[in-house]
C-alpha cells in the first residue's frame, strides 16, 4: 500500500519530502535571524524589514541564478559581470523614450539573450560550463565598460524609492519570484532541468530534451542575474559597470550553503534561498557590528566551509556509531 | 501468432564507431505477442542494436521500421511517440526526483502547461501494483536498493504503455524474487499483445520466457530461429558455437589449508555480528537477494568500510585491517562491482591501468622503470588472454575485458586473499569462463578467492563453501553436495527448501 492515499496528495506529499536533510539548515537560519533581532531590533519595524530585505533581494536573485545552473550539472563565473551589466543597462535606457518599461524590457531582453547564448554554447558544443562563463565574464564586463566607462546614467528617483525606499516591495517581488519559480519547477521542461544534472544520459534516453534543457537553465539564469544588475541600480540611482563583482563568489557560497552540490541534480532551491539569506544575516551582522574587512571576509570562509563539512561529519559520526 | 506484422524492425542496419565496425547487416522483427531474446556475447553488438531501435543512436546505413514502415530521423522522443519503451542497463533514473516524478519523467501529464500531479499519481499507482513497488510514490529514488530502482525503471517502462517493450538485462541486479514478478509482468504484457525484447545473460530466464531467438556474435546475425525444443546447451552452442559442458571448470576436491581470514561478532555496515572464516585454496561464495550485506562484508575485511569484530585474524596476525593500506600490506586485494568507476581508470590505457597498483613497487630511486613496467605488462595481458594493443583506454574494451584488467592489475602483488564483488555481473559467457578458470587456478595456488555474487549457478558450480546473508545475518552456509540453486535460494528469502523461487 502507498502512503500517499489520495491522488491529489502526491504534489504535497513530494514537496514535504523536499524539505528533507534540511532541518538542520531551517535552524541555523531562524537562530541568526533571532541573533539579528536581538542585536537590531529596529528590524521589527516596517523600515527596517524593508532595508534589510533589500540587502538581501539581490543576493537571493543571484544566488537562484546560481543553484539553477548548479542543479543542471553546470556553474556560471558570468554572475557579477551580468548584474554590472544589467545595472549599466537600466542606467543608460532608462532615459530614452521607453522609459522605465523600456529599459526594464532591455534589461530582461539581455539576460536572457546572453544567457541563451552562453547555454548553446555549452550544449551543442558540449564545452564546460565554468570555461565558457570566464570567458563570458570578460567579454560581458568589456560590454559593460564600453557602454558606461564610469560609473553613472539615470535611473528615476520614482523607481529608486519605490523598490529601495521604505516598503518592503523587494520582499513583495521575491515571494512572486519564489512562487514563478515553484510554477516553473511543476513543468516538465522545469524537472527536465533536474533530471538533466544528475544523469543526462538517463535523460535523454527518457525522452527528456536535455540540450534545450540546459539553454533554458542558462537563459533563466540569465534573466534573474540581469534583474538582480537592474535592482542594484534603483538602490544605488545610478549605474556602475563593475558593482556586480562580489556576487559571483557570493553566490556560490550561498548554494552551496544551502546544500546544492556541485555535480548537478542535488539540493533545493529552498535551500539555496535559505543558504543566500544566511549569507545575507552573517555579512549585515558582521558589518554592524564593526567588523574589520579582513576579519569578515575570514569568518565567511571559515563558515561556508564550515556548512560544507558539518554534515559530511555528523554522516560518518552516525555511521560509525 | 507470426502471422501478424512486426510492429518495430530493424533492416540491414550498419552501424560502427570512430571506424569500427559493430553492427555489419543486422535485420531483427519484433512480433506483437511474443518474447525475442536477444543473445550474444559482450561486444557482439546487443548495446548498440538496442540503441537504434530506441532512437538513441541513428543507423549508417540501413532502415529501422515501425509497423513495416521505415521511419526517418528516430529520437527517443519519437520512439516514446510509437510505443516503443526500453529498460536500460544503465539506470536511467534522477537521484533526487521521487519515484513518481522518475516514471513520469519524458511522458509527463499535463494540464495548462503544468505536471498534472493527479493524473500521474493515478498512472503511476497502477504500474506499481504490476511490479510491486510498495515505497511511497512521494519517496526520492536516492533511498532505494539499487534491485528497487531496477523496479522503478521497468515501472517507468510501463507507464509509457508500451507496444514494444525493451529489456536490457533487465534482472543482473533484481532478487529472485523480483526477477518472479518481472518475468509474471512480461507474461501478462505478452498476452496482451505486446512484443518484446529480452536481453539476459541467464540462459534459464531467456529459456523459460523466450519463444523466438536472435542470436549476434561479432556485429552479424548468425541465428533468427525459434526457441521450441533448444535447450541451454543449445543456446550457447549458437553462441559460442560449443558445449557448455566446460562453462565451469570442474571442482577440485576440497584441500583447505592454513587459514586465512577468521572473524568472530563481525559487524560492518549492513553485516551484525557474524561469523566468517576462510583457508588458502578455497573459494567461497557469498550469496544471498540483492543488498543483503555482501558488499559491506566484503569491505569490512578489506578495511575500506568501519568495521568491528569480537575475535579476528587476518592472515596469521590478531585483528581486522584497520584500512586499505593495512588490508594490501596483509595480502588482501579487492574488485569492486562497479569496474567503471570504482575499479578502473577508464580513459587511461589498459597497460597504465595493469600497472597502477604495482608503480611503487617497480620504480626506481623514485623514477619509474619503464623496462621492468613493459615486462610485467606483456606477461599479464599474455595470462589473462587480453588481446591487442594495451595502449588503448580501457574504456574502448567490452565490459568482460574491462573486469579481466581489473582483475589482473592485482597479480603482480600476489595477493594471498582476492575479495571479489559480483565479477561476472554483465559479462559474457565466453569471458565469464576465462575468469572462471582463473579463479580457479588461483585457488590451486594457494589462494583464498571470497566471491560475492548475484548469480546462483555461478555460486553453486564454483565454490567449495557459499555463505548465504539475509538481513546482514548468516541464513545458511553451505559447503560440498549441499551447494544447490535450492538451498540457497531458499535460504536467501528465508524460507525451507520447498518453495523456493528458482
Amino acid at each position: 500500500m502507498s502512503s500517499v492515499s489520495s491522488p491529489t496528495w502526491l504534489y504535497g506529499a513530494i514537496q514535504r519530502r523536499r524539505n528533507r536533510g534540511l532541518g538542520g539548515l531551517y535552524l541555523v537560519v531562524a537562530a541568526f535571524l533571532v541573533l539579528y533581532v536581538v542585536l537590531f531590533p529596529g528590524i521589527l519595524s516596517v523600515g527596517g524589514f524593508s532595508k534589510f530585505t533589500q540587502n538581501w533581494f539581490p543576493l537571493a536573485l543571484v544566488t537562484m541564478a546560481q543553484a539553477l545552473l548548479m542543479l543542471n550539472g553546470g556553474i556560471t563565473l558570468a554572475i557579477g559581470p551580468l548584474v554590472s551589466l544589467g545595472a549599466v543597462i537600466a542606467a543608460t535606457t532608462m532615459e530614452s523614450v521607453f522609459g522605465v518599461p523600456g529599459g526594464i524590457v532591455a534589461v530582461a531582453f539581455t539576460g536572457l539573450a546572453i544567457g541563451a547564448v552562453i547555454g548553446a554554447i555549452v550544449a551543442h558544443l558540449r564545452l564546460p560550463a565554468i570555461i565558457v562563463t570566464l570567458a563570458g565574464s570578460f567579454i560581458i564586463t568589456g560590454v559593460a565598460l564600453i557602454l558606461l566607462p564610469r560609473p553613472g546614467g539615470f535611473i528615476p528617483d520614482w523607481l529608486s524609492n519605490t523598490l529601495a525606499g521604505h516598503t518592503p516591495v523587494a520582499f513583495l517581488l521575491l515571494v512572486v519570484v519564489l512562487l514563478l519559480w515553484k510554477a516553473f519547477l511543476a513543468t516538465p521542461l522545469g524537472l527536465g532541468i533536474y533530471a538533466a544534472g544528475d544523469n543526462p544520459v538517463g535523460a535523454f534516453r527518457s525522452g527528456v530534451r536535455v540540450e534545450r534543457a540546459k539553454i533554458a537553465a542558462f537563459a533563466l539564469s540569465g534573466l534573474l542575474t540581469a534583474l538582480a544588475g537592474l535592482f542594484v541600480a534603483a538602490q544605488t540611482g545610478s549605474g556602475d559597470p563593475v558593482i556586480g563583482a562580489p556576487f559571483t563568489l557570493n553566490s556560490i557560497a550561498a548554494a552551496v550553503l544551502g546544500g546544492v552540490g556541485f555535480l548537478g541534480g542535488k539540493g533545493t532551491m529552498r535551500g539555496a534561498i535559505c543558504g543566500s539569506l544566511l549569507l545575507s544575516v552573517m555579512i549585515n551582522v558582521m558589518f554592524f557590528l564593526g567588523f574589520p574587512p579582513v576579519a569578515q571576509y575570514l569568518a565567511q570562509g571559515l563558515i561556508i566551509v564550515g556548512a560544507v563539512a558539518v554534515p559530511e561529519l555528523l554522516k560518518s559520526w552516525r555511521a560509525r556509531r | 501468432m507470426t502471422d501478424q506484422k512486426p510492429l518495430l524492425e530493424a533492416r540491414q542496419v550498419f552501424k560502427g564507431f570512430f571506424g569500427n565496425p559493430v553492427l555489419k547487416g543486422v535485420d531483427i522483427a519484433l512480433h506483437p505477442g511474443r518474447v525475442h531474446a536477444l543473445l550474444g556475447e559482450n561486444g557482439a553488438g546487443k548495446s548498440t542494436l538496442i540503441n537504434l531501435l530506441s532512437g538513441a543512436l541513428q543507423p549508417d546505413s540501413g532502415t529501422i521500421a515501425v509497423d513495416g514502415r521505415p521511419v526517418g530521423r528516430f529520437s527517443p522522443a519519437a520512439a516514446r511517440a510509437a510505443g516503443i519503451a526500453v529498460v536500460q542497463q544503465e539506470l536511467s533514473l534522477t537521484a533526487d526526483l521521487s519515484i513518481a516524478e522518475n516514471i513520469g519523467l519524458g511522458a509527463f501529464p499535463r494540464r495548462f502547461g503544468l505536471i498534472d500531479y493527479a493524473e500521474l499519481h493515478r498512472g503511476v499507482r497502477d504500474v506499481c501494483g504490476m511490479v510491486g513497488l510498495t515505497e511511497p510514490l512521494d519517496m526520492p529514488v536516492a533511498d532505494l536498493a539499487l534491485g528497487r530502482r531496477q523496479m522503478v525503471e521497468i515501472a517507468k517502462a510501463l507507464y509509457r504503455k508500451p507496444r514494444v517493450l525493451i529489456l536490457d538485462e533487465p534482472t543482473s541486479s533484481l532478487s529472485a524474487h523480483e526477477a518472479g514478478i518481472l518475468a509474471d509482468v512480461i507474461e501478462t504484457l505478452r498476452d496482451r499483445g505486446t512484443a518484446l525484447l529480452y536481453i539476459s545473460h541467464r540462459l534459464n530466464e531467456v529459456q523459460a520466457l523466450c519463444s523466438h531467438v536472435t542470436v549476434l556474435k561479432d556485429g552479424g546475425v548468425t541465428a533468427d530461429q525459434s526457441l521450441s525444443g533448444i535447450d541451454g546447451e543449445g543456446l550457447v552452442r549458437l553462441m559460442v558455437g560449443r558445449e557448455t559442458g566446460d562453462l565451469f571448470p570442474p571442482r577440485a576436491t576440497a584441500n583447505p589449508g592454513a587459514l586465512r581470514i577468521g572473524a568472530e561478532g563481525f559487524s560492518a555496515g549492513l553485516v551484525r555480528d557474524i561469523a566468517f572464516r576462510g583457508h588458502a585454496g578455497e573459494i567461497v561464495g557469498i550469496g544471498g537477494l540483492v543488498g543483503q550485506g555482501q558488499e559491506d562484508l566484503l569491505l569490512g575485511l578489506y578495511g575500506a568500510i568501519p568495521a568491528k569484530a569480537a575475535k579476528a585474524e587476518v592472515s596469521g596476525r590478531p585483528g581486522l585491517p584497520a584500512d586499505v593500506g593495512a588490508a594490501n600490506a596483509a595480502g588482501l586485494v579487492y574488485v569492486p562491482a562497479d569496474r567503471k568507476h570504482e575499479g578502473l581508470v577508464l580513459p587511461h590505457s589498459i597497460a597504465s591501468n595493469l600497472i597502477l597498483p604495482s608503480l611503487g613497487r617497480l620504480a626506481r630511486n623514485g623514477f619509474r622503470d619503464r623496462t621492468a613496467e613493459g615486462g610485467l605488462i606483456a606477461d599479464l595481458a599474455r595470462r589473462l588472454t587480453i588481446k591487442g594493443d594495451v595502449a588503448r583506454p580501457v574504456q574502448a574494451l567490452s565490459g568482460g575485458n574491462q573486469q579481466k584488467v581489473a582483475l589482473a592489475k592485482w597479480l603482480p602483488l600476489d595477493p594471498s586473499v582476492l575479495l571479489l564483488n559480483d565479477p561476472t555481473r554483465g559479462v559474457d559467457i565466453e569471458t565469464k569462463r576465462e575468469i572462471y578458470l582463473m579463479l580457479r587456478g588461483f585457488a590451486a595456488e594457494g589462494r583464498l578467492v571470497i566471491i560475492a555474487s548475484s548469480d546462483t549457478p555461478e555460486l553453486v558450480h564454483l565454490c567449495d563453501r557459499v555463505v548465504v546473508l539475509r538481513e546482514g545475518a548468516v541464513a545458511a552456509e553451505l559447503s560440498g553436495e549441499a551447494i544447490s540453486e535450492e538451498a540457497i535460494v531458499g535460504a536467501a528469502m528465508g524460507v525451507d527448501r520447498k518453495g523456493a523461487a528458482a
